[in-house]
C-alpha cells in the first residue's frame, strides 16, 4: 500500500520497522508518533497485530489479500495496493468526514506488516475473487 | 505512452488535420476518471477502446450496464486502421448490478481471463448506475450517501487493485503492454441538473480519492453541434513533465460525428 499515505507516516512505518527488528518492540517516543498521527486508533491497531489479527490471503494466480479480524470476531477484507476497508468507521471517518486517514484494520495491516507480525494463508483463486468482491467464503 | 485518453485525443485531432501537441507533456497517469456528459461521455469511452484495440496486441475489457448498439461514427474517422481484427481485442461486458460487476472485476486475475492475453486496459462506462441507483442496497455499509460512498469507494478500490495486479503480471508476461490501465466515467446525479459547485456530489467526492486524474467535459455552446470542452487535470502528479492542464474541443455535430480539435 504505497503513495496513498503522507510523508510522516511512511517514515514513522520505516522507523518502526527497523526497530522491531533489533529489539522486537515499539519504543515509547514511536508510540507516541503513532497516537499523534493518528489517534485513538494507534492502540486498537496495536492491539489488533498483538492478537495476530491480520492474515495476508495469496491465491494460486497470486492475487493477494488482507483479512483482518475485528474485535468482534467478524473478517474485513483489505486490498494490498489502496485503501479501502468495509467496517462503519472507515465509511463514516475516513470516506464521509475525511477526518482519518485510517481505520484501525488499515493502520493495524500497516504495523503488523511493519513487525512482521503477519500471518499467511493460501486460498483458491475462486474464494478470493468471493472474497474482494465483498462477499464471504463458506470456510 | 501517453495515457489512453491523451491519446484518443490526440490520434482524433491529429486525423481532423489539427497538428498534435508537440509538447503536451506526456502523463504516466493509470487510471483517468471521465467527468461529464454521458452521451458524449460513453462515445469517448468507445474511442478510447477502439483506439487501443487498433494497436494490435492491447486487450480491452469494456463494463457497461447498457448493451452497444454500433460503434461511434467517429470511429472510421479517427482511426481508418481500425479492422474487425482488432475488435476482436475488446471484450464487452454487461453486469447489470454492481454486486455483478464486483464479482467480474474481483475474478479478473483467474488464469481463464489472464491469458492468453492479459488485459491491459480496463473500461467502466457510467460508474453512477451501479453506485447511485436507488433501493439497490445489497451488500450493506449504512444508508442513503454512507453506503452510496462506501459502495464507490469499494468499486475503486477494486479496481485499481485489479489493475496492479494485471500490472504486474504484464510486465512479467509481456513488459511493452504494461501497465494495465483504468479508464471509467461518471455524471453527477442527472435529475439534478448541472452540479453545483457549493456542494460537490458526495458520491464524486469519494471517486476524487480514488482518481486523482480526470477528464471533465464541460458544455461550452453550439446549438445545432454541441461544443465540449475537455479537460484533463491531475496529470502532473509522479511525473516528470510538469504539463500544465491539457486542454481539447470536442464538437459533436448532429448526426453524431464527433470531431476533436486542440485548443
Ligand atoms: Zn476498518
Amino acid at each position: 500500500m504505497r503513495s496513498f499515505l503522507p510523508a510522516v507516516a511512511e517514515q514513522l512505518f520505516k522507523d518502526i520497522q527497523k526497530t522491531y527488528e533489533e529489539k522486537s518492540q515499539i519504543p515509547d517516543d514511536l508510540l507516541i508518533a503513532l497516537k499523534f498521527v493518528f489517534g485513538s486508533c494507534a492502540v486498537q491497531a496495536l492491539d489488533l497485530v498483538d492478537k495476530h489479527s491480520v492474515t495476508c490471503l495469496s491465491s494460486p494466480s497470486g492475487r493477494k489479500a488482507f483479512q483482518v479480524m475485528g474485535g468482534s470476531g467478524r473478517l474485513y477484507t483489505c486490498f494490498t495496493s489502496c485503501h479501502y476497508c468495509p467496517c462503519p468507521a472507515f465509511a463514516y471517518t475516513v470516506l464521509r468526514r475525511n477526518e482519518g486517514l485510517l481505520c484501525k484494520h488499515l493502520l493495524g495491516v500497516y504495523l503488523s506488516q511493519a513487525m512482521g507480525l503477519t500471518q499467511q494463508e493460501s486460498i483458491s483463486d475462486q474464494d478470493i475473487s468471493t472474497l474482494l468482491a465483498g462477499g464471504a467464503t463458506a470456510s | 505512452m501517453a495515457d489512453i485518453l491523451t491519446h484518443v485525443f490526440r490520434t482524433c485531432a491529429a486525423q481532423s488535420g489539427q497538428a498534435p501537441h508537440a509538447s503536451g507533456g506526456q502523463s504516466s497517469s493509470r487510471s483517468v476518471l471521465l467527468v461529464g456528459d454521458r452521451g458524449t461521455s460513453r462515445s469517448v469511452l468507445l474511442l478510447a477502446a477502439l483506439s487501443a484495440a487498433s494497436q494490435g496486441r492491447v486487450k480491452v475489457l469494456f463494463f457497461t450496464r447498457t448493451q452497444i448498439q454500433s460503434l461511434p461514427r467517429s470511429a472510421h474517422t479517427c482511426l481508418p486502421a481500425l479492422s474487425p481484427a482488432n475488435l476482436k481485442m475488446i471484450k464487452f461486458y454487461y453486469p447489470q448490478t454492481v454486486e455483478e460487476l464486483q464479482q467480474q472485476v474481483a475474478s479478473l486475475h483467474e488464469p481463464a481471463n489472464t491469458s492468453p492475453t492479459t488485459p491491459s486496459l480496463i473500461i467502466v462506462d457510467r460508474l453512477q448506475s451501479f453506485l447511485c441507483t436507488q433501493g439497490g442496497g445489497g451488500g450493506g455499509g449504512g444508508h442513503g450517501h454512507q453506503g452510496e460512498q462506501s459502495r464507490a469507494a469499494h468499486l475503486s478500490a477494486l479496481l485499481h487493485d485489479t489493475a496492479a495486479f494485471l500490472t504486474q503480471l504484464l510486465e512479467r508476461r509481456t513488459p511493452g503492454l504494461a501497465p494495465c490501465r483504468l479508464l471509467a466515467s461518471f455524471q453527477s446525479d442527472p435529475e439534478a441538473g448541472p452540479a453545483d459547485p457549493g456542494r460537490p456530489d458526495p458520491v464524486l467526492a469519494v471517486l476524487d480519492r480514488y482518481f486523482p486524474v480526470q477528464c471533465r467535459l464541460e458544455r461550452a455552446g453550439g446549438y445545432l453541434e454541441e461544443v465540449w470542452r475537455v479537460n484533463l487535470t491531475g496529470t502532473t502528479e509522479g511525473t516528470d513533465h510538469a504539463d500544465a492542464p491539457q486542454e481539447w474541443q470536442l464538437v459533436v455535430s448532429p448526426d453524431g460525428l464527433i470531431e476533436v480539435r486542440s485548443v
